[in-house]
């Protein structure tokens, strides 16, 4: 089996530890004797239909983002909606996710246009919203978390923990499903308790740290996910030895929540 | 008046904490002296004849302790601040205890102050320099100071009100650093390595640097851990170096604080000689010995300069080393331990069956980077405490031990080997 991971705009949206994640769904297929490409999805690059597994959309400097926005407009961000539609599995962190959803409005000038993909909107704060956060899973995704692998099952762990660094506050509308709710942070707006955002299997989220490493059923899940779509089968990974992932994971939400 | 309360103030303040012996903290002095008069540092500084500010996100401290160096060995009278104490209290508290109480500086020839990237554009206006150093701009810890492309911005507004008879000396090899240039009025000078460029974190490639260095090195040849030869371009002219210290990174410390020297007037030829006597400063690859085993200590604190040390050291790692990494996650060391996950700890999965320890607040966070960049559990333990980690490691018979401690780790390092008696001093400043 195998796998391409479209790592969109790696190089100019990957601010603090984004590329944990690429090597987190990396190494977890590939111990699992998947073999994975990741595949940079830059700007002026004209995406296909069916070339990309999974997308990952990390964070970036202002200058990026905007540039970033434009060239989701020019077909890049409809054949990501078309691939979420059938299933595709996305992760998106902190910029990632504000351009996936409506629109960012930043402090000064004009809105930077999203994709709709996610049914929320960011606007600027002057509010820092930095430091560890600890999510609970809605119940819906933590029993999907759990049945991706055996080993997570038996020790099902509905709570995600990572780090949070923004000022944008993204606000979710009625019809959108938050990934979870804090028990510790801020999460989406600082407001509403909420953090994240999902449809499908596409995932927003503020959380960096890097997110995958610490919270191996999330990987897992995306995997299982991508898998699934490409194969067209129900499939079960082979569960791994996570012993210092769990490690990581406890022990950081212990001393934070 | 307010200036004599606010150096007599901190001067008692010192006095206590030396005498309690309440660690090698030289802030709290300056931070409330400043309360008192907050011109502290413009009334102070502006009695030195010459003040250099050195600032950018890597190797701030090495290049002020080469200037420093430099300037000593030709019999300059130099007063600079402490290491760690970057920010403006920190400069302060040097000002304030060299000053009699009646507020006059004396006898001192030269100030080097090391400034933090955020704390230049408060700082340097006070302190009027003759010469400005910026070294590099990398992602640093973006909980305190937020993103490369905003640092950049902000040196590019306080630089318009920097007096222009000031001189900027410039890494030619970092795009953003070369670009400071077009917001200065006055001259700046350049210095690169021939054959390297620092990965650019600038998006746009529009406006090349087509300026010529002033300082270039070329024909670089490591000595191991030893040390770097190269050759020092300069005008028409060519010097042969010996940097006593290993990594690329030290070569571009180098060049800025010969630049600093040169324009000084001081001698080349002396400049370069007196690296022959030069001791790197704290944990910055500080060489011990301990009960026979060779000790390295490299300090790691972003990406950048983690991926630089990883790059020195692993070539001369063998598997009967071992590795101490300790990761922190207080605010000095950056509360977002994510940077670790864009340091190519890769590269030490490469030494097949090094053996490494990991420890600190943050070890499992550190343990889980290590076995994703391809070393075998087996051969990672963790052991939160830093104290019994270093026992640990020294106790590994054979092998060298390198130690990797992130800023706070590296504090905590310091106290224990002063306890220990492996190091006669705890703030082993000069």
């Amino acid at each position: 089996m195998n796998l391409t991971i479209g790592y969109l705009y790696g190089e100019c949206m990957n601010i603090y530890g984004d590329t944990g994640n690429i090597i987190t769904l990396q190494k977890r297929a590939q111990w699992r004797k998947i073999s994975v490409r990741v595949k940079n999805i830059s700007i002026g690059d004209r995406l296909k239909l069916g070339e990309v597994d999974i997308f990952f959309f990390g964070g970036g400097q202002d200058q990026a983002q905007q540039l970033v926005s434009e060239d989701l407009q020019k077909g890049t961000g409809e054949i990501i909606k078309a691939e979420v539609e059938r299933g595709i599995p996305l992760l998106s962190i902190c910029g990632g996710y504000q351009l996936l959803g409506a629109y960012y409005q930043p402090h000064k000038g004009p809105k930077l246009a999203g994709i709709d993909l996610f049914p929320a909107y960011t606007q600027a704060s002057s509010q820092r919203m930095i430091g560890n956060i600890v999510v609970q899973l809605t119940s819906e995704l933590a029993d999907q978390l759990a049945s991706s692998n055996s080993l997570t099952r038996q020790s099902a762990n509905s709570l995600l923990i990572g780090f949070e660094n923004h000022s944008g506050k993204t606000y979710l509308d009625e019809k959108a499903k938050p990934l979870g709710k804090i028990i510790k942070g801020f999460g989406n707006n600082g407001e509403d308790k909420t953090e994240g955002c999902i449809y499908k299997n596409a995932i927003g989220c503020y959380m960096h740290g890097s997110l995958l490493p610490k919270n191996p059923q999330l990987a897992d899940w995306l995997l299982q996910k991508a898998l699934e779509v490409k194969y067209s089968k129900e499939m079960n990974l082979m569960p791994l030895n996570d012993s210092f992932e769990k490690t990581a994971h406890n022990k950081t939400i212990s001393r934070f929540s | 008046m307010r200036i004599f309360l606010a150096i007599l103030i901190g001067k008692i303040l010192n006095l206590v904490i030396k005498t309690l012996s309440l660690g090698g903290g030289s802030a709290a002095p300056g931070l409330y002296a400043l309360k008192i008069e907050p011109n502290l540092v413009s009334m102070l500084a502006s009695q030195i004849p010459q003040n250099i500010i050195i600032t950018g996100t890597n190797g701030k401290t090495t290049t002020s302790r080469f200037i420093t160096h430099f300037a000593q060995t030709q019999k300059i009278k130099v007063l600079r601040n402490s290491t760690g104490s970057n920010l403006e209290r920190g400069i302060a508290s040097s000002l304030l205890f060299k000053a009699t109480v009646m507020g006059k500086i004396k006898g001192v020839d030269l100030g080097i102050w090391e400034l933090d990237e955020a704390a230049f554009n408060n700082v340097a206006l006070k302190i009027n320099p003759q010469i400005i150093v910026f070294l590099n701009a990398f992602r640093d810890q973006l909980d305190r100071y937020g993103e490369v492309d905003s640092v950049v911005k902000k040196w590019k507004e306080t630089l318009k009100d920097i007096n222009h008879k000031a001189l900027l000396i410039l890494n030619k090899d970092d795009t953003n650093i070369a670009k400071l240039a077009k917001s200065f009025s006055g001259k700046a000078n350049f210095f690169a390595v021939k054959g390297y460029m620092i990965r650019d974190e600038a998006l746009s490639k529009e406006s090349e640097v087509n300026e010529k260095s002033d300082f270039e090195a070329a024909n670089i040849k490591l000595n191991n851990l030893e040390g770097i030869t190269f050759q020092l371009s300069m005008n028409s002219y060519q010097l042969k170096v010996n940097l006593p210290l290993p990594g690329i990174y030290h070569i571009y410390d180098f060049l800025a604080s010969f630049g600093v020297g040169y324009n000084l007037n001081l001698d080349s030829q002396k400049m370069i000689d007196s690296l022959a006597s030069y001791n790197p400063a704290f944990g910055r690859v500080e060489k011990l010995s301990i009960n026979g085993k060779k000790v390295w200590i490299f300090l790691i604190k972003n990406p950048a300069g983690t991926t630089q040390v990883l790059q020195t050291l692993s070539p001369n790692i063998s598997k009967n080393d071992s590795v101490l990494v300790a990761l922190n996650d207080n605010f000095a060391d950056g509360t977002d331990v994510s940077w670790i996950w864009d340091s190519e700890f890769e590269l030490l999965a490469k030494i097949y069956g090094l053996k490494i320890i990991v420890s600190g607040a943050r070890a499992a966070d550190m343990a889980l980077r290590l076995k994703y960049a391809g070393i075998d559990p087996k051969n990672i333990s963790i052991n939160d405490v830093l104290e019994k980690a270093f026992k640990l490691s020294l106790e590994i018979e054979s092998g060298n031990l390198f130690i990797l401690p992130t800023y706070t780790a590296l504090l905590t390092l310091q106290r224990i080997l002063t306890k220990d008696k492996h190091k006669e001093s705890y703030w082993r400043d000069d």
